[in-house]
């Protein structure tokens, strides 16, 4: 275990994200360095508009960095092109997004499955893996239905879910729990943080909500696109 | 894979799916009555023009059709429909003999042109018998009957039961004269005809002018007129015969063929900007649903789904729908334009064009009506569809997920 634990899985080198709203230049990210080793639990926080979305996406290659470099576990992601990238963040990368992102015309079996089809895995393991991974979210039962047919907190589980089915290298959660009661917010972070205790797994995720941050094992804080403090705990 | 979350984005997202084929169905049926609309109307002047009068190919002596002459004559007949006859897609033949003179009744003379018919196979090929309004059609046996154009039969104060006396110059020079009954009057379909007409068994015309097993026109009739020029050819070939003149009925009525053609340019451009509208509907309607699901395309895009299989998932998706909608469109397509060539609908004013009266529309059922709306649905779908699919397939998943 310790071995892993020393694996850098993602290095953020100078990364500089100006958008361009309508003309005018936002400077989201002004040169930020990071290194993420494998098996974290680490918070990134900050007020809001400070980069933190930003920066989740351009590690996990959503977004492309105006400067700076990304290296996911041990590849340079501006290098790579559409398609390698895609295989990429399929198989290291699963995201959570604030806004659960489930695909509405699919049902929950079909969402969680649907990177596991896109790897080619055969269909009878496919659904053994669903079937386990609701188990491990909390959501036995609910297979068949769509999204629309679940509460918030249950929509975000299924995302978990899918974000973990394939085993991922690396978590990516941004504001999992912001659209969440604050109760269904820390129970999710509970299930999340045993999930990375029990597999450990990668957790990157970001919030301004307190009661998250006090789970995270590590805490980045973003303040005007820079990293202003960066401690670890246990 | 794709193809099947296509199938459940199109089955589980009804509302989008039933609207964007709507656009595709309405187009489609719409641009296809019109179609047929437009071809059964041209169909139906050619019908008139053709299947009653001038028939679908005549047969001539060579140069009768640029220099009528009653000394062009065809002689061995019989033997020629024989042939013809047993040509596939040939429905009946009818020979006819034309010849002028003068007609008199009682007091009353004018010039009229004698058209000898054989009745039963006349009768057969072009109704003849459909065409006497008042009194009856001539018997199959020459009996000194005949039939006379209704504006003639007013121009000579002629009824039923009147006696006409023709007099003409018979083919051996001698004097052609001659005294028949007028059985019944009849209306031709035009309007010089029936000024000029006088109908009569063609074995009576062979007599008055001595041209015993001898006509000047055998005229055919066809079975599906679109395929005139090809049998028209075989017709050519199987009687090989170069004193004879084989002629499909644009080549006999030129002049009216070529304002017709005239005519079908005008509706061309109709037709195009009919399609045109369509296009734009359909384009419209896609380019919309595409559009709003930026958002899916993007969440697809965050969790692996490679480029080009998010290429795929827009066109499939289009391209089932519009098929989806070209098979229901062609169904009610069908459907619409059976009824309106069984029922037509009535012109805003009837018109008269060379001389035949035109009061209904008939529609068509063709390979165009369908063909076309057909080709328009698709492409369209599928050309307005790359640029989003492109676009999908691009999209940096970040940006596409702001969008809400
Ligand atoms: N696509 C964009 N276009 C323009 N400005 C953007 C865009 N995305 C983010 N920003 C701006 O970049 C800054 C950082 O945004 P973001 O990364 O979303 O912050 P956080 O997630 O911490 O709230 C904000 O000022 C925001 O308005
Ligand atoms: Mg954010």
């Amino acid at each position: 275990m310790n071995q892993t634990e020393k694996t850098d899985v993602i290095i953020a080198e100078g990364v500089t994200k100006i958008y361009d709203a309508d003309g005018i230049p936002v400077n989201a990210l002004n040169g930020v360095d990071l290194t993420i080793q494998a098996g974290e639990f680490t918070a990134i926080v900050g007020p809001s508009g400070s980069g933190k979305t930003t920066f989740l996406n351009i590690i996990s290659g959503l977004d492309a960095p105006t400067e700076g470099k990304v290296s996911l576990a041990g590849k340079v992601i501006s290098e790579m092109s559409g398609n390698e990238l895609s295989d990429y963040r399929r198989d290291n990368i699963g995201f959570i997004f604030q806004a659960y992102n489930l695909i509405p015309v699919l049902t929950v079996e079909e969402n969680v499955e649907y990177i596991m089809l896109l790897a080619g895995v055969p269909k009878a393991e496919r659904h053994k893996r669903v079937i386990d991974i609701l188990k491990v979210v909390g959501l036995e039962g609910v297979e068949d239905r769509l999204p629309t047919q679940l509460s918030g907190g249950q929509q975000q589980r299924v995302a978990i879910a899918r974000a973990m089915v394939s085993e991922p290298t690396i978590i990516l959660a941004d504001e999992p729990t912001a659209n969440l009661d604050s109760k269904t917010g820390t129970d999710l972070l509970e299930m999340m943080r045993r999930l990375n205790t029990d597999t450990g797994m990668t957790y990157v995720f970001s919030t301004h909500d307190p009661l998250v941050m006090e789970r995270a094992k590590r805490l980045i804080t973003l303040r005007d696109g820079l990293v202003e403090s960066d401690e670890t705990r246990e | 894979m794709m193809l099947t979350i296509a199938f459940r984005n199109i089955f589980r997202q009804k509302r989008r799916t039933i609207l964007t084929a709507l656009a595709m169905i309405v187009g489609f049926t719409l641009s296809s009555i019109v179609i047929g609309l437009s071809d059964g109307a041209y169909s139906n002047v050619i019908e008139m023009f053709t299947g009653n009068r001038i028939g679908h190919i005549q047969v001539h002596r060579a140069g009768y059709q640029d220099k009528p002459s009653i000394y062009k004559t065809i002689s061995d007949y019989e033997s020629i429909g024989k042939t013809i006859q047993n040509e596939n897609g040939v429905e009946a033949w009818t020979p006819r003999i034309y010849t002028g003179g003068l007609g008199s009744v009682d007091e009353r003379s004018t010039a009229v042109q004698i058209i000898g018919i054989d009745v039963a196979r006349e009768n057969k090929a072009t109704h003849f018998n459909k065409k006497v309004i008042e009194g009856n059609t001539l018997s199959e046996t020459a009996s000194h009957e005949v039939v006379i154009g209704e504006k003639l039969a007013k121009t000579l104060a002629a009824t039923i039961g009147s006696k006409i006396v023709l007099f003409s110059q018979a083919a051996d020079g001698s004097i052609a004269n001659d005294e028949y009954t007028i059985v019944g009057i009849a209306d031709s379909g035009d309007d010089i005809t029936n000024r000029v007409a006088c109908y009569l068994h063609i074995d009576d015309v062979q007599e008055l002018f001595v041209l015993e097993g001898r006509v000047h026109e055998i005229v055919v009739i066809v079975s599906n007129i679109n395929k005139v020029e090809r049998i028209s050819n075989t017709i050519t070939e199987k009687l090989d015969n170069t004193s004879l003149e084989i002629l499909p009925w644009y080549q006999v009525v030129k002049s009216f063929y070529d304002a017709m053609q005239k005519d079908k340019q005008g509706d061309a451009v109709a037709r195009f900007i009919i399609v045109f509208i369509v296009a734009i509907g359909v384009l419209n309607t896609v380019l919309m649903s595409v559009m709003e699901r930026t958002r899916e395309y993007g969440v697809l895009k965050a969790v692996g789904t490679k480029p080009i299989q998010v290429f795929w998932l827009v066109i499939y998706e289009v391209v089932i729908i519009s098929i989806g909608s070209i098979v229901i469109g062609a169904m009610l397509g069908v459907f619409f334009n059976y009824l309106l060539s069984v029922y037509g609908v009535s012109y805003a004013e009837g018109f008269t064009l060379a001389g035949v009266e035109f009061g209904k529309m008939y529609a068509e059922v063709n390979v165009a009506c369908l063909l076309i709306p057909a080709t328009t649905v698709f492409v369209s779908a599928v050309i307005v569809s790359l640029f989003p699919a492109i676009k999908a397939a691009r999209i940096m998943p970040a940006r596409a997920m702001r969008i809400h």
